[in-house]
C-alpha cells in the first residue's frame, strides 16, 4: 500500500483547502476530546488513590472550614493497630466552592512532610522552610499560575507566608497546594485554632485492612471529644468533590459528541471527494485496481485526514494542558488536568478508529461503482 | 487459435422501461499481433464490445476468451488482476491522473504487478521512449498538450506489455495533425512491437491504418478487410 503513498498525499494536497478545513475540524474535535479525557483521568487518579492512607475528618462536616478535630487525636490514633504514622493537618482555603483558582494551605508538622510526600524542590531549600515559622513551600503549578517565586511574600485572606521553596510532585494535584507550618496556620489572625486540626492523615502498615482500621478509629473516638468520620483518601476526596464529579461524569457526553461530529465531518468530506473522483476511480479500476484496493485507498485517505487532525488536536491539548496548569477544586481538594501518555495514546487510537468508521461508507461507494457508468464522469 | 474469441456475446441493459440490446450473439476472432479497427455511428455498441473484451463490463450472454482465459467466468477481483496483466486501455479523453506526473501516470499500472523499483523504472523509460516523451517525465497532465497527454495514455497502456491494447476513440479529442501523429504511433506499436490492437473509432481515415477494419452498421458487423469471421445477430428490443 505504501507504493501508492505519493498518489494519496498528492490527492489530499490537490484539494488542500478542503483538506485543511477537515484537518482543522478534526483537530478541534480531538482537542476537546483530549480535554474531556484528561479531566476524567484526573478525577480517576484522585479518587482511586492508594488505599493505605486514611483521612479522619469531623463527623457530619463537609467543609474544611467547619471540621475541627483535637490535634492530640494523632497520639490516640497512632497507638492503634495497623497504623504506621499520623499527620495532623490544618487546612485553609480561599474558596470552598468549585473554582478554577483554588488556593489551599496545608499546615502540618515540618518534619512530617518529607516523610509522607514525594516532593522535589525545584527552587529554595528545605532548611529555609524548616527554619522559619512563616515559611511555606508552594507547588509548581500554583506558583506558575500565580507568578510566585522563592523569596516572595504570598497572601490569601489573613494568611501571609514567605515562599521558601517551590516543589514538584508525581501527584500533579499536590502541585496546587501550599504547605506551611501547622502552628503558624493555627495561630493566624482570624483563625485562632491552636490545639485543633482540620483532619488527621493516617498512614497504614502494608498488612492493615483500611476499612477495618477506619471503622476502629471511628469506634474508638465515638465517645471522644469530637466524633470522627474516617475514609480512605480516595473516597474522602471523591466525597469532597461529589458535585464536581457529577458534572465531570456528564462531560463524557461532550467527548462522545465531539467524536461523532468528527466522524460526520470526515465522512462528509470523503464522500464529496469520492463523488468528485468517481471517474478517476473508474480509470484506476480499468487499469487493474481491484475493488478492495480502491476501498483501501479511500479508507487510507480518511484515516490519514483523521490522524493528521488528531495529532494536531492532541499536540494542542497537550501543550495547553501542560502550560496552563489548569485545575479545578472544591472543598480544598483539587483535580489537576495534566496531559499524560495514556491520554495521547487513547486519543491517537481514537482518531484512527474514527477515520476507519467515517471512511467505510464512502470507500464502499467508490469501490462498488460500476466502471463503465463511472467512466462517463471522467475526462 | 485466435488470441481473442468473442463467442455469441450479447449485452442488454435497461434504460427506463426500455430494454436496449447493443450486442446480440456477436462473434469475433482476433489473432495475436493484429491491428483491428471497429467503426460505427454513435450508439451502435462498438464501445460496449470494446469494454467487454477489456473486461470492464460483463456480457448478458455468451463468452469471451482472451489468450485461453474465459474472462466472463472471472470474479470481479480476478478480473481486475487479469486486466492489470493483460489489458492496456487507451481512453478518448486520456484520463490521466491529474495529481501524478507523466512518469508516475505511466508507472501506475506497474505498481499492481510484482516488480521492484528498478524494473519499474526500466519499463517506464522504455514506454516513454516508445512514445517519444522522455523529456516530459516530470510534467503534470495540465502542463502537457492534448497530443502529449494521449501519448502518456498510450505509454501507460503499453508499459505492462499487455496481451492486448484497446483504444476507445483515441483521436476523438485531438486535432487533425495530432491525430495523425497518434495513429502513426499506434501503427508503429503494432508493426514494430507486435502489439495486438483493437481500436474503436468513428473516423474512417483513422480506421484505415488498421490491418483489418470492421464496421457496425445498423446492427450489422461488417468485415471490410480480408477475413470474414464476424457475425452479429441484432435482436429487436
Amino acid at each position: 500500500m505504501f507504493k501508492f503513498a505519493p498518489y494519496l498525499l498528492k490527492t489530499l494536497w490537490r484539494h488542500r483547502t478542503r483538506t485543511l478545513l477537515t484537518v482543522s475540524g478534526s483537530a478541534v474535535a480531538l482537542f476537546v476530546f483530549c480535554f474531556v479525557l484528561t479531566v476524567q483521568q484526573g478525577l480517576e487518579q484522585l479518587t482511586k488513590q492508594d488505599d493505605s492512607v486514611l483521612v479522619v475528618f469531623q463527623a457530619n462536616k463537609f467543609c474544611p472550614a467547619t471540621s475541627h478535630l483535637p490535634q492530640d487525636y494523632d497520639r490516640i490514633i497512632g497507638e492503634m493497630q495497623g497504623v504506621r504514622d499520623v499527620v495532623p493537618i490544618q487546612v485553609f482555603t480561599n474558596n470552598c466552592r468549585a473554582s478554577l483558582d483554588v488556593v489551599v494551605f496545608y499546615g502540618t508538622l515540618a518534619d512530617k512532610i518529607r516523610q509522607v510526600r514525594d516532593f522535589t524542590l525545584v527552587g529554595g531549600s528545605w532548611s529555609a522552610f524548616e527554619g522559619h515559622q512563616d515559611a511555606a513551600i508552594v507547588g509548581q503549578t500554583l506558583a506558575s499560575r500565580r507568578g510566585i517565586q522563592v523569596g516572595d511574600k504570598f497572601s490569601v485572606g489573613d494568611v501571609t507566608v514567605a515562599v521558601a521553596g517551590i516543589f514538584t510532585s508525581e501527584n500533579r494535584a499536590e502541585e496546587d497546594y501550599v504547605y506551611c507550618h501547622l502552628d503558624f496556620l493555627q495561630r493566624t489572625r482570624g483563625l485562632d485554632l491552636v490545639g485543633t486540626v482540620t483532619q488527621q492523615e493516617v498512614w497504614l502498615d502494608e498488612s492493615a485492612d483500611p476499612e477495618q482500621v477506619a471503622a476502629a478509629i471511628d469506634a474508638k473516638l465515638k465517645s471522644g471529644q469530637i466524633e470522627t468520620d474516617t475514609r480512605t483518601k480516595g473516597a474522602f476526596q471523591a466525597s469532597s468533590l461529589a458535585d464536581l464529579i457529577h458534572l465531570i461524569d456528564l462531560s463524557h457526553y461532550l467527548g462522545w459528541a465531539c467524536l461523532f461530529l468528527m466522524a460526520v465531518l470526515l465522512g462528509t468530506t470523503t464522500i464529496m471527494t469520492v463523488e468528485d473522483r468517481i471517474g478517476e476511480h473508474a480509470v484506476l479500476q480499468t487499469l487493474g485496481f481491484s475493488t478492495l484496493r480502491v476501498f483501501r485507498l479511500v479508507m487510507s485517505e480518511t484515516v490519514l485526514l483523521s490522524v493528521i487532525g488528531g495529532c494536531v488536536g492532541i499536540a494542542m491539548a497537550a501543550l495547553v494542558l501542560s502550560q496552563a496548569g489548569i485545575s479545578v477544586g472544591a472543598e480544598a481538594v483539587t483535580i489537576a488536568f495534566e496531559p499524560s501518555w495514556n491520554m495521547v495514546v487513547t486519543a491517537a487510537v481514537t482518531s484512527v478508529v474514527i477515520g476507519l468508521i467515517a471512511g467505510i461508507a464512502p470507500a464502499a461507494h467508490a469501490a462498488r461503482a460500476d466502471i463503465v457508468t463511472a467512466l462517463r464522469f471522467s475526462g | 487459435m485466435s488470441l481473442i474469441h468473442v463467442d455469441r456475446v450479447s449485452k442488454q441493459f435497461r434504460k427506463g422501461s426500455e430494454t436496449i440490446t447493443p450486442l446480440s450473439e456477436a462473434e469475433l476472432q482476433i489473432d495475436r499481433g493484429e491491428f483491428v479497427s471497429l467503426m460505427g455511428a454513435s450508439g451502435t455498441g462498438k464501445s460496449t464490445l470494446l469494454n467487454l473484451i477489456a473486461g470492464i463490463d460483463k456480457p448478458t450472454g455468451g463468452r469471451i476468451v482472451v489468450d485461453g482465459t474465459d474472462i466472463t467466468q472471472l470474479s470481479r477481483t480476478k478480473l481486475a488482476a487479469w486486466r492489470a496483466r493483460n489489458i492496456g486501455y487507451i481512453f478518448q479523453t486520456h484520463n490521466l491522473i491529474p495529481v501524478l506526473t507523466a512518469y508516475e501516470n505511466i508507472e501506475l499500472p506497474l505498481l499492481l504487478l510484482p516488480m521492484n523499483r528498478s524494473e519499474r523504472q526500466r519499463r517506464v523509460e522504455i514506454a516513454m521512449t516508445a512514445v517519444d516523451l522522455v523529456d516530459r517525465a516530470n510534467h503534470y497532465p495540465r502542463q502537457l498538450s492534448g497530443g502529449q497527454e494521449q501519448r502518456v495514455g498510450i505509454a501507460r497502456a503499453i508499459v505492462t506489455d499487455p496481451t492486448v491494447v484497446v483504444a476507445d476513440e483515441p483521436t476523438g479529442d485531438l486535432d487533425t495533425e495530432t491525430s495523425s501523429q497518434i495513429l502513426d504511433l499506434l501503427q508503429r506499436l503494432n508493426t514494430e512491437l507486435g502489439t495486438t490492437l483493437l481500436m474503436v473509432t468513428h473516423d474512417s481515415d483513422a480506421a484505415a491504418i488498421a490491418g483489418r477494419q470492421l464496421r457496425l452498421d445498423h446492427g450489422q458487423l461488417v468485415e471490410q478487410g480480408e477475413r470474414v469471421s464476424v457475425a452479429v445477430h441484432p435482436e429487436a428490443s
